[in-house]
C-alpha cells in the first residue's frame, strides 16, 4: 500500500512538471506572434497549452482516483486546481476572443502559478479528509469564481493600457497590439458578472457546510472575512456598472486590487486559517 | 532561363516620363504581341500602372533579351530610347524574380504595403495568360511572385495601419468601439476631410449619420449624399446625445463642445466611451475634453501623428516583409536550377549506362557458361559500380544548385565525364 502510494505519488509530481514544461514552451511559444503582431496565437503555442492542459488533467485523475476525492488539502493541489481552471478557461475565452493578447496577460500567470504549485511539497494521497456534496460544489464554484474574476482583471489591465494608448495619441506597441477598447471591457464585464455569480454561488455553499460540519464561531474565520470583503468589492464593481455611474478606470484600478485581494485570501489567509488553512488541523471537528 | 526585365517608377523617373512610357490597358495586347514579334523572345508580360511601367521578358539563352526589349520599347513608343535611359532600371536573373516578388508585395510601392498593386499585377497577369505570351519559366515566376504578394499579406501587418488623416480617424473609431455596427456619426460641418472620414466610417458599418450646418441646405444635400438626416445648426445639442463619433469641422471661432457640455454627455451616455474628430482650425472641441473618462479628442494635429507613427510601423513591418521575399527569391531560383541540372544529370547515367551495357555485350561470349542466377549477380555488380561512381557528381550537383559557382562546376562535370553540350 505505501509502495503503491509512493509510486502514484511519483506519477503524479512527474505529470504535473510534465505539464509546467509544456505551460512554459506554449508561453515562449507566443512570443513570436507578439513580436510580429499577429493577431492570433500560432497553432503550435495553443497546441502546446491544449497538450499541458491534458497532462494536467491526467495528474488530477491520478490523484483523485488514489484519494477518492478532487477536493485540495493542500496549497500545491488548490493551486493546481486553480491553474487547471484557468487554463480551460482560457482555451473557452479564446474560442470568443481569438486574440494575442489574451495570450499575453493569461500565459504568463498560469505559467508562474503552476510553477509554484509544482515547487510544493507533494500531497500525501492519504484517503479520506474533507468530504461532502456540498463542500464540492463550494471548491468549484469558488475556482470558477476565482477564474472569472482573473479574467476580470485581465480586461482591465488591457482596458486601462489600450486608454493611455489612445489618451496619449501617440500609437506605441500595445495600441497595435491590442484590442478594441469596447472588447476589453466586454472581456472585463461579461467575466465580472461569470466571477461575481459563482463566488456568491461559492460563499453560499460554503456557509452551508460550514454550520453543518464545523463547530466554534466559524463566522470569524479569517478566510471567510476576508472572501466577505472581496465579495463585497465585485458587489460594487457590478451595481456601479449597473447603474452607469461608476467612470471605467476608476472601476478597472478596483478590479485590479480586486483580484490582488482574491490571490491574497486564496494564499495568504491560508496560513492564517485555523479551519480553512490548506495544511493544520487537517479534517479538524 | 534568360529573364531580363526594364522598368521605371515614382522613384526613378517623373509622371511626364512615366506616361511617356505608358502603356494603354486596352492596347495591352498589341504591345505584347509586338514585343512577342521580336527574335529570341519566348514569354513576355508588361505591368502599366501609374506609378510604373515593367516590362519583363524571357528569351533564347543566347539571346540578348535587354536589346530587343529596348528595340521593342522604341519601337512601341516611337521614341529614341537612349533620351529615357537614365529613368530605366534593368533586372536580369535572380535580381529580376526579386524585383518582381517585391513589386507584388508592395514592397516598392510610393505608399509601403498599399493593396491595389497586387491586383494590377494579376490583371496584367491574366491579360499576358490570355495573350499566350506565358507559357513556362515567367508564367511560374510571376504566378509564384502573386503568391508571395498573398504570402506578404496575409504573415504581416504591412497594408494594416491607416496612412491618410481620413482612414487614421476610422482606425481610431474602430481601435475605440471595435465593431462600428449601430453606431452613430454626427457630421457637423463640412470640408472634405471630414467627408472622406464619415464616407470610409459608413463603408467600416457605421450605422447612422447625422449631419449639420450653418446653412441647412448644405447639411441637407451632404445628408443626402450619406443617406443620413439633416438637423438644424441650432439644434444641435438636442441630437449630440445620440452620437458616438463626432466629427466636426465648422471654423467657429470659440470651442463648440466645452469641457462642461462633454460632462454632461458622458453622464448621459452612462460613461459609455465618445470619440471627437476635430478637425477644424480653430479648434470646435476643448482639448481637455479628452481627460475626461472615455472621451477620446483627436485634432488635426493628433491625426496627424497617428498617420506618421503609422507609417513607421508600416516600415517596420517591411522588414519581415523583405525577408519573406528573401526566402521566396532563394526557394523558386533553387527551384530553377534543380530543374537546370536534370538534363545534364539525365546525360550522365545513359552515358555511363551505355558504356556498362556495351562491356556486357563485348564478354558476352565469355559469360555463356554462367547460370542465369550468377548472370543476374554480375548485372547488379556491374550497375552498383556504377551507382557508386554516380552518387558523388550527382550530389554535387544537385546541392548549391543556382549559383554561380554552381554553373561552372556542372560545365566542368560534363567535360569529364564526356556528356555533349
Amino acid at each position: 500500500m505505501l509502495v503503491r502510494g509512493i509510486v502514484e505519488v511519483a506519477v503524479h509530481t512527474t505529470l504535473l512538471w510534465a505539464a509546467v514544461a509544456f505551460y512554459g514552451l506554449a508561453l515562449v511559444l507566443i512570443l513570436p506572434s507578439v513580436r510580429r503582431r499577429r493577431p492570433r496565437l500560432s497553432p503550435w503555442s495553443l497546441g502546446a497549452l491544449g497538450l499541458g492542459l491534458l497532462l494536467h488533467a491526467t495528474a488530477l485523475t491520478v490523484t483523485t482516483a488514489q484519494t477518492g476525492r478532487l477536493q485540495p488539502t493542500d496549497v500545491r493541489s488548490a493551486l493546481s486546481l486553480f491553474v487547471f481552471t484557468l487554463t480551460a478557461a482560457f482555451f473557452a475565452v479564446y474560442l470568443k476572443y481569438p486574440i494575442t493578447s489574451l495570450g499575453i496577460f493569461m500565459l504568463p500567470f498560469v505559467f508562474v502559478l503552476s510553477l509554484i504549485s509544482a515547487l510544493q511539497p507533494p500531497p500525501s494521497l492519504s484517503p479520506g479528509g474533507l468530504r461532502g456534496g456540498w463542500l464540492l460544489v463550494h471548491i468549484a464554484s469558488m475556482m470558477l469564481g476565482y477564474t472569472g474574476l482573473f479574467l476580470t482583471s485581465v480586461g482591465a489591465i488591457m482596458y486601462l493600457i489600450q486608454e493611455s494608448e489612445l489618451k496619449s495619441k501617440k500609437p506605441r506597441a500595445f495600441y497595435y497590439r491590442l484590442p478594441p477598447l469596447e472588447v476589453c471591457d466586454e472581456l472585463y464585464y461579461r467575466s465580472l458578472v461569470f466571477g461575481l455569480v459563482f463566488l456568491s454561488l461559492g460563499i453560499l455553499t460554503g456557509v452551508v457546510w460550514a454550520s453543518r460540519t464545523w463547530r466554534g464561531p466559524w463566522q470569524l474565520d479569517p478566510k471567510i472575512v476576508a472572501s466577505l470583503a472581496t465579495w463585497i468589492i465585485y458587489l460594487i464593481l457590478f451595481s456601479t456598472r449597473l447603474s452607469g455611474s461608476g467612470r471605467r478606470r476608476r472601476a478597472a484600478y478596483l478590479a485590479i486590487f480586486g483580484f490582488a485581494a482574491v490571490m491574497v485570501t486564496f494564499l495568504g489567509i491560508s496560513f492564517l486559517s485555523s479551519q480553512h488553512g490548506f495544511f493544520p488541523k487537517l479534517g479538524s471537528p | 532561363m534568360n529573364l531580363v526585365l526594364a522598368g521605371m517608377n515614382h522613384r526613378t523617373a517623373p509622371v511626364e516620363v512615366r506616361e511617356r512610357m505608358h502603356v494603354q490597358e486596352s492596347t495591352l495586347v498589341q504591345a505584347l504581341k509586338a514585343l512577342m514579334g521580336h527574335d529570341g523572345i519566348l514569354e513576355g508580360m508588361i505591368v502599366s500602372t501609374c506609378n510604373r511601367v515593367e516590362v519583363v521578358a524571357n528569351a533564347d539563352d543566347k539571346d540578348d533579351a535587354a536589346t530587343t526589349i529596348r528595340q521593342f520599347l522604341s519601337g512601341y513608343h516611337r521614341c529614341d530610347l537612349r533620351d529615357y535611359e537614365s529613368y530605366f532600371y534593368w533586372h536580369r536573373q535572380r535580381d529580376a524574380v526579386r524585383h518582381l516578388f517585391r513589386v507584388a508585395s508592395s514592397l516598392d510601392s510610393m505608399i509601403l504595403g498599399e493593396p491595389q498593386i497586387l491586383g494590377q499585377i494579376k490583371q496584367a497577369f491574366l491579360t499576358a495568360q490570355a495573350a499566350g505570351t506565358l507559357k513556362g519559366t515567367l508564367h511560374d515566376v510571376i504566378n509564384q511572385a502573386l503568391a508571395v504578394g498573398r504570402r506578404v499579406r496575409r504573415e504581416t501587418a504591412l497594408g494594416t495601419a491607416a496612412v491618410s488623416v481620413p482612414y487614421a480617424a476610422v482606425e481610431l473609431a474602430k481601435k475605440i468601439f471595435g465593431n462600428l455596427a449601430g453606431k452613430t456619426v454626427f457630421v457637423i460641418g463640412a470640408g472634405k476631410m471630414s467627408e472622406l472620414a464619415t464616407k470610409h466610417l459608413l463603408s467600416s458599418g457605421a450605422g447612422a449619420i447625422l449631419v449639420t450646418n450653418r446653412t441647412y441646405q448644405k447639411a441637407v444635400q451632404l445628408a443626402h449624399a450619406f443617406r443620413g438626416t439633416a438637423i438644424q445648426f441650432d439644434q444641435i445639442f438636442q441630437y449630440i446625445g445620440q452620437a458616438d463619433i463626432i466629427i466636426s469641422s465648422t471654423g467657429a471661432p470659440h470651442f463648440i463642445i466645452t469641457k462642461d457640455r462633454a460632462e454632461r454627455m458622458i453622464a448621459a451616455r452612462r460613461n459609455r466611451p465618445i470619440f471627437f474628430v476635430d478637425i477644424s482650425v480653430p479648434r470646435d472641441v476643448d482639448p481637455s475634453v479628452n481627460d475626461l473618462d472615455a472621451a477620446f479628442v483627436y485634432d488635426i494635429d493628433d491625426l496627424q501623428g497617428v498617420v506618421e507613427a503609422n507609417i513607421k510601423q508600416r516600415q517596420r513591418e517591411a522588414a519581415w516583409a523583405e525577408e519573406i521575399v528573401e526566402q521566396e527569391v532563394q526557394k523558386m531560383m533553387r527551384h530553377f536550377a534543380s530543374r537546370e541540372v536534370v538534363p545534364t544529370i539525365m546525360a550522365l547515367e545513359e552515358k555511363l549506362n551505355r558504356i556498362r551495357q556495351g562491356e556486357m555485350e563485348r564478354f558476352q561470349g565469355r559469360l555463356t557458361s554462367l547460370t542465369p542466377e550468377q548472370r543476374e549477380t554480375v548485372e547488379a555488380l556491374t550497375q552498383g559500380i556504377l551507382n557508386k561512381i554516380l552518387h558523388g557528381p550527382i550530389t554535387e550537383l544537385k546541392s548549391g544548385a543556382g549559383s554561380p559557382e554552381h554553373r561552372a562546376l556542372v560545365q566542368v562535370i560534363r567535360r569529364i565525364f564526356g556528356v555533349a553540350d
